[in-house]
């Protein structure tokens, strides 16, 4: 049997599916194998179908496949919602006490677990997810005491009765089928390693990644699936001298985090769909302020409030385009979880660096999966804070007029004025949205307006030349068709390429994290005989701009059924696009 | 800046574009004499301002200072107070910009209570814009696009206050200068949200809510014997949609303001160099 297993948890919105996925995945990266996780969800908090779903393996695991190997299910729905990814050998865990009756294909193997029964026996029906985790282990011949810690993670806080309850609860479930089955023909014995492991989401790495960078304020509105950092935020900036606050809207929340910026904290805000709409007046004004702030867009389906919990990677243009006039920026966009801490750390140095807004794009689909990563991924060590040109008491005199007034705006050069925060001596200047002077102060002068467009867009120029954008390389870089992606697609399509190469299809992929800036790709357009750009939108939005960049037609994989690219899948796709025309 | 600090240190350079006579040339004199008085320097304050004509007061004062967006000033002037509990922080803006489109904020801004100063010019009109019904215009009152008058009824700021659970609620006159000024000082002394309307009469596009008017009508709550910390009596001067007056209506002595509340006493512009030094335990926590 394959070392790769793919787990699920599956039933109503407040079954309490999450967390019992959660312990089992904590459970598995405890015992050193990788885990990669994915939800899903509708958008309701009770009913509604839910599923918890884990692929793990000693090697490490980037995305999700199309199978089921272990499936628990608490419901009929979850069964059918699940049949094209079960297949002959799959087993499904159930509870054939209860009231319905589970219509199981004969093919696989039915594991009739009395879970109520049994989770009462050890203290409660409340238990019964862990017993079926218990049954699990069972089957795949996992070490049930590695579920222990988990347990402790989970129920510490309620009390030792209740860890020594679930503990018990998983041994009754690992016993049953124990005594009632004969597996063996399954095949499992899950191997385990020395590895120690963290295992983490999207969003928890954006939130631990603002925090090493110094961030001290966050302000924002709840909406999925942007609300985690948010959560993740509270209760650890404070450790650290900062302060989350939840505003009353988006306007409130975009524009707080603009005035703590000011005042020289690290700020932060993040949103999603709507959100992102209702702050799009102030992305002029930070920009024309020259105010460094972090807008991290957790993208969702669109339009309107489309699938709000549903993947999609629709927002790019807004990032790009959006708020009126033109406003300069940088938008970035991780490509894995461990990205997503990096290029948090980056974008606030990119903001202070720069005084700028930097867009920081995130999707659904990286928000809420977890992956295992060796702790060493986020080496705290190597994480360097830049603030730019901020002056202080002492250097603040080689930026005063004759007057001794702050020019605040100074043309310089490279188009990076000196900052400086209120208490600095002689520092103080206007901040405005309205066109100004290297003062500050607001003016229609033609000339002084060419001269401080030239000044914001030119450190955008700077930074392009500073800064390194580059991206990704995978797979056979000789390879004559060249695959781009963006966001979090990049997972499923590196193990895509295990399974074009086992079918002899050579290509090479680039994941790009910099859509402004963002690397120049004409070159590596022109060596290949195809591109193709994969993106979770209708209209291929990243496609366009690299159309654009490089006078080049490509060819497009556009997903936007609300579901993340799975690995298997995109390799057909990959495989059907090559053997059409390059559109004219 | 030496302690020596004199009100015309937070004057720019700036000549005013205000029309001669407009009530913002004493609501903006008023508040750089209090803030003055109560010891602020231009270093270590921070001026938010909305848009509009009452929005152009960040200009032409001298201190740390941001104008914003239309009706977001409030939501500014937090941030900047939360992030740095030390700057002495005030925010200013037309009737338009904190009753109409910034409505929303100025509730949340009132029941969050930060230790900020909050001005309102209030002219019963848009002066900017050129002559539009604000959300304090009378009901009868004509302007460009309300030719037969608004036929609502004006926001009553201070009642929404109170019933947000405001701490302070004031109210002057800009071309009484001293109470003005006295007033303001109030605002700015109060531990919490400080929230003055003011009298500043648009002398180009409303000839109803004019410096006379105020003058004949305008009753001074001092004289009255009014006491700010009763509750009751507040309620009652803010209720009474004929009266128009000046003073401090209401103060909560006890009030304690959000970052009192939240322990926020730390300056947040000071960072380390890289990462805090128990960083490792933030990715401990995913064991
Ligand atoms: C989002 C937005 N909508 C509309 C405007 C146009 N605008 C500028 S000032 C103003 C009204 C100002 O009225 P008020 O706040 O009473 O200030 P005043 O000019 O009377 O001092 C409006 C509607 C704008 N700048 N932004
Ligand atoms: S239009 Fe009215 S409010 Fe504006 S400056 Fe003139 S008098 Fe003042």
């Amino acid at each position: 049997m394959a070392e790769d297993l793919n787990w699920a948890i599956g039933g109503e919105a407040g079954d309490g599916i999450d967390s019992t996925g959660k312990i089992f995945a904590q459970a598995l990266s405890r015992a050193g194998r990788h885990v990669f996780t994915s939800k899903d969800f509708a958008s309701r908090i009770r009913g509604g179908y839910t599923a918890y779903k884990i692929r793990t393996s000693v090697d490490e695991v980037r995305s999700v496949v199309d199978r089921l190997d272990i499936l628990v299910a608490l419901t009929q729905r979850t069964i059918d919602e699940n049949l094209d990814e079960l297949h002959e050998g799959s087993a499904i865990i159930y509870d054939g006490e209860r009231s319905w009756e589970a219509e199981i294909p004969e093919e696989m193997t039915a594991v009739d677990v009395p879970l109520k029964s049994l989770a009462e026996e050890a203290g409660g029906a409340i238990m019964r997810n862990v017993v079926a985790l218990g049954a699990a282990c069972a089957i795949t011949g996992f070490d049930v005491e590695y579920l222990d810690e988990s347990l402790e993670k989970r129920f510490g806080g309620k009390g030792s009765k209740i860890v020594e309850n679930n503990k018990e609860a998983a041994r009754l479930g690992r016993d049953y089928v124990h005594e009632n089955y004969d597996l063996d023909h399954l095949g499992y014995d899950l191997e385990t390693t020395d590895e120690d492991y963290v295992l983490l989401n999207g969003n928890e790495a954006i939130g631990m990644g603002a925090i090493a960078a110094g961030c001290r304020y966050y302000a924002g509105y709840p909406i999925t699936p942007a609300t985690s950092i948010m959560e993740y935020l509270t209760g650890r900036i404070e450790r650290y001298g900062g302060h989350v606050v939840q505003a009353e809207d988006e306007l409130s929340a975009i524009n707080m985090a603009l005035g703590a910026a000011r005042a020289g904290a690290r700020s932060m805000t993040a949103t999603s769909g709507a959100g992102i709409d209702l702050m799009t007046e102030t992305f002029g004004l930070i920009a024309q302020s020259e105010t460094p702030l972090v807008i991290t867009d957790v993208m969702r389906s669109g339009p309107s409030t489309g699938m709000p919990t549903k993947q999609e990677q629709g927002d790019l243009n807004m990032a790009l385009y959006g708020g009126h006039g033109e406003v300069p920026r940088f938008v970035v966009a991780p490509t894995t979880i461990s990205e997503c801490f990096w290029k948090t750390i980056e974008a606030f140095n990119l903001a202070e660096k720069y005084q700028t807004p930097v867009f920081l794009v995130s999707d659904l689909a990286m928000s809420v999966t977890e992956r295992t990563f060796s702790p060493e991924t986020f080496d705290m060590d190597a994480v360097e804070i830049d603030r730019g040109k901020l002056v202080d008491d002492d250097s603040v005199g080689e930026w005063l007029d004759d007057k001794g007034r702050f020019r605040a705006h100074a043309a310089t050069e490279d188009g990076v004025s000196p900052r400086s925060i209120p208490g600095t001596t002689d520092g103080a200047h206007m901040s405005t949205g309205l066109e100004h002077d290297e003062l500050g102060r607001r003016t229609e002068d033609t000339e002084v307006r060419v001269q401080q467009v030239d000044k914001r867009t030119r450190k955008v120029e700077t930074a392009k030349e500073r800064e390194a954008w580059e991206y990704r390389e995978f797979g056979d870089p000789d390879a004559d068709a060249l695959i781009v992606s963006w966001g979090s697609n990049e997972g499923a399509l590196v193990e895509a390429l295990d399974y074009l190469e086992a079918e002899d299809v050579s290509v090479r992929v680039l994941s790009v994290p910099y859509i402004f800036p963002r690397p120049d790709l004409t070159e590596e357009f022109e060596q290949a005989d195809d591109v193709i750009v994969v993106e979770c939108n209708a209209t291929g939005q990243f496609a366009d701009v690299l159309e654009h960049d490089t006078l080049t037609r490509v060819k497009r994989i556009n997903k936007y059924t609300g579901v993340r690219f799975k690995a298997d899948e995109l390799a057909e796709d990959i495989k059907a696009k090559l053997k059409e025309e390059v559109p004219a | 800046m030496s302690s020596e600090v004199r009100f015309t240190d937070f004057k720019s350079d700036k000549q005013p574009t205000w029309c001669p006579g407009c009530g913002d040339f004493g609501t903006m004199n008023g508040m750089m004499k209090a803030l003055a008085e109560t010891g602020n320097d231009p270093d270590n304050t921070f001026i938010v301002a909305g848009i509009g004509c009452s929005g152009k007061i960040g200009t032409y004062m001298h201190s740390y200072a941001l104008h914003g967006v239309h009706g977001r000033a409030l939501p500014v002037g937090t941030g900047v107070k939360m992030a740095r509990p030390d700057i002495e922080v005030m925010v200013a803006g037309g009737d338009g910009d904190g009753y109409s489109i910034g409505a929303g904020h100025f509730v949340h801004a009132v029941r969050r209570n930060v230790d900020m100063t909050y001005v309102v010019m209030d002219n019963r009109i848009y002066g900017l814009t050129k002559g539009q019904a604000s959300p304090t215009s009378r009901s009868d009152f004509e302007t460009s696009t309300t030719p037969e008058g608004t036929k609502q009824p004006p926001v009553n700021p201070h009642a929404l206050a109170l019933a947000a659970g405001a701490t302070f609620i004031a109210q002057s006159f800009s071309s009484d200068a001293l109470r003005h000024q006295e007033i303001i000082q109030q605002a700015i002394e109060h531990d919490g949200f400080g929230f003055v309307n003011v009298y500043s009469p648009c002398v180009t596009f409303n000839d109803v809510d004019t410096y006379d008017y105020f003058r004949d009508t305008l009753v001074d709550l001092e004289d009255e014997g009014h006491d700010p910390s009763d509750y009751e009596a507040a309620k009652e001067i803010i209720l009474d949609a004929d009266k128009e007056y000046q003073g401090v209506i209401y103060q909560d002595e006890n009030s304690v303001p959000y970052g009192e509340q939240h322990g926020l006493t730390e300056d947040m512009s000071d960072i380390p160099e890289g990462a805090p030094e128990d960083a490792m335990d933030l990715v401990r926590e995913f064991y």
